[in-house]
């Protein structure tokens, strides 16, 4: 072997080499018949480019067969992120999507609009019938609502008993009918747990507008159908910049309301309440204020909506409960009351579906010494009308403990006479609204003598609400009303005044 | 791609292969020869057939084979009939590839690189063998 030749081969052995690394994993380095040194160099060099390139091809393969899996999950994935399971429609996030591409692509055209629904009652159906039965009522709608916007809307299930169809490139009008024909489409009777359901739906439509984007075009649509729901059933409405505003409100005093709850700035005042045979104070109507830090003191008309949305109802009423008759048991200490003398206390509905208020009551009576009947809760004859059977449970509790219970706002709802007779309530205040024309208007002395008559023949006595003149008053005591309350005798005043009033001599008011 | 080359068929490539008078399995490749899968396959095949289900000691002489595929070594990865197996060569292509060969596969009996025939000879007799 000459050094010249080994040199040559050393050179092929380079060249071979730089081919390798340079990333062809299948050149081969040339092995001669002479099996030296500088051969088992090229057959080592080949078997490790040959393990190389087995090793990159295997995990290129890997990788080629995993980047397939990946993809076909990722796909899947979005399938499921963008369907709605239960009805195979559009999901919330579809729907925010498709929004904001809708958003996108109308440029300076027609923007789109959104319609949402929510079936009325729903929660109705769940309850009696079961989920089974509330389930084949949303595939059902859902069909019903896909037929009834037809493509190319984007139709979407928001969850629970709400859907959206995203509307483009159409008029106003367009966007109303297509709303109407969706409202229309769920009318027919749906059979579902064995019965055929009517189901109506309130809608929200938010049409669109230059400048405004896809989240705040959800949102808006999304308070116009609260809006629509707190209507009443099978009402659409069309949101407008005053509805926002009013949620905006809503939403400051709800957050107001937290601080108010823990800032002693709820108070009561007290309306005394006369007794028309006597004329004399039979008791007083504990009436809630919010003295606001910015917008003074406001009566319950401006806040309870918002305390009922934040479910701050119920917290508010054991307050009032607990600060009445606290005071309660504090005038029976000073200046001393008639064990006649009642405290009357409003609740809202969702106060009388906690079962534990009875106990509530029964332990604040004893704490401050007031006996049950110098209680009185007044709860709203619609209330009790929709109040179902936990309701009455509680007033049944209530009545046990020797609270009595007072229907308010009488003839205002849809009471019916033998309804009436089976409550357990002792008393019911007329309406306001009954008692403005009374001294004026011949037929509407007759109307009220009728229901003083309608109270009375249901073993219920009478107490008449917003007397401003003298001329109802007597007219009342004439129709043989007992009690009575209003500006004529005193406006609800602060509890200092209250005191005084109580601490007059004989009592007597008007 | 690669655990299977099918380039070569299963030809005349092995030169012999029978036992000798010590009890001994050598199969002899053919000089230049590529071992490829089908090759070591056929080897493995014939081995078994030789010995019918006897375990005996195998020494395969590769003193002139070119190289041993990655698919080849699989093959010789799995169990045969040898109940142990010299690898004889020579030159230091031998005992790369030899090496090679043990180092990549976990072969399932004793194997063993040898330069010397009767080296080779002893340790396979040393292995027990029950051949015979």
């Amino acid at each position: 072997m000459t050094g010249a030749e080994d040199d040559r081969r050393f050179e092929e052995l380079v060249d071979g080499i730089v081919v390798l690394s340079s990333g062809d994993l299948s050149n081969r380095l040339p092995v001669s018949p002479k099996r030296d040194g500088i051969d088992a160099v090229a057959t080592g060099i080949n078997l490790l480019a040959e393990e190389l390139q087995s090793m990159y091809e295997s995990l290129e393969a890997r990788v080629a067969e995993r980047t397939v899996l990946l993809e076909a999950a990722k796909a899947e994935l979005r399938r499921v992120i963008n369907t709605d399971e239960l009805t195979g429609l559009a999901s919330r996030s579809l729907l925010r999507e498709k929004a904001a591409e809708a958003v996108a692509a109308a440029e300076g055209g027609r923007q789109p609009a959104l319609i949402l629904l929510d079936l009325d009652s729903f929660r109705l159906i769940n309850d009696s019938l079961g989920a089974a039965a509330g389930d084949a009522v949303l595939k059902e709608a859902a069909l019903r609502l896909s037929a009834a916007a037809g493509p190319p809307h984007v139709i979407a299930r928001l969850g629970g008993d709400e859907f959206a169809v995203l509307v483009e490139d159409r008029e106003p009008d367009s966007v109303l009918q297509i709303a109407s024909r969706l409202s229309e489409a769920l009318k027919d009777r749906i059979a579902a747990g064995g019965i055929a359901l009517a189901v109506t739906a309130g809608i929200g439509v938010r049409f669109g507008e230059p400048g405004l984007d896809g989240e705040e075009l959800i949102r808006d649509a999304t308070i116009a159908l609260h809006e629509a729901k707190k209507r009443g059933r099978d009402n659409t409405q069309v949101f407008s910049s005053a509805m926002h505003d009013a949620a905006k409100q809503r939403v400051h005093l709800v957050a107001d309301l937290r601080t108010a709850l823990v800032s002693e700035q709820l108070e009561l005042e007290y309306q005394p309440i006369v007794d028309l045979r006597s004329g004399k104070i039979a008791g007083t109507e504990a009436l809630i204020r919010w003295r606001h830090p910015t917008l003074g003191l406001l009566a319950p008309d401006a806040f309870l909506d918002a305390a009922d949305e934040a479910g701050l109802t119920v917290e508010i009423g054991h307050w009032v409960l607990s600060r009445a008759i606290a005071q309660t048991g504090q005038w029976n200490a000073a200046p001393g009351l008639s064990r006649n003398f009642s405290t009357h206390v409003n609740l809202a509905p969702a106060d009388l579906h906690h079962v534990d208020l009875a106990p509530y009551v029964q332990g604040l009576l004893g704490q401050h010494e007031v006996d049950p009947q110098q209680l009185s809760i007044e709860i709203t004859e619609t209330a009790i009308m929709r109040g179902g059977p936990e309701v009455a449970a509680t007033m049944r509790s209530l009545k046990e403990l020797g609270v009595a219970i007072e229907i308010d706002d009488f003839g205002t709802g849809y009471s019916s006479i033998s309804y009436l007779r089976a409550l357990p309530a002792t008393q019911a205040k007329i309406d306001k609204s009954l008692i403005d024309g009374l001294a004026t208007d011949g037929q509407q002395e007759q109307f009220v003598a009728a229901i003083l008559q309608l109270i009375h023949s249901a073993g219920l006595v009478a107490v008449a609400e917003g007397i401003e003149h003298r001329e109802q008053a007597e007219k009342l005591q004439q129709l043989n009303c007992e009690f009575a309350q209003g500006y004529f005798f005193s406006r609800p005043l602060p509890v200092a005044d209250m005191t005084a009033l109580l601490m007059g001599a004989d009592g007597s008011a008007g | 791609m690669p655990d299977t080359d099918v380039e070569t068929p299963p030809g005349p490539d092995i030169v012999s292969l029978g036992f000798e008078s010590d009890g001994i399995l050598r199969l002899s490749w053919a000089r230049g020869v590529v071992i490829d899968a089908p090759n070591a396959q056929l080897a493995v095949d014939r081995v078994n057939e030789i010995c019918q289900g006897r375990r005996a000691p195998l020494l395969i002489d590769m003193a002139t084979t070119a190289s041993v595929s990655r698919a080849a070594r699989t093959v010789f990865a799995q169990p045969c009939d040898a109940s142990a197996i010299a690898l004889l060569g020579s030159s230091p292509v031998d005992r790369v590839l030899a090496n090679f060969f043990l180092g990549v596969i976990s072969s399932p009996v004793p194997t063993k690189f040898f330069t010397s025939n009767a080296d080779a000879v002893r340790w396979l007799t040393s292995q027990g063998n029950d051949g015979g």
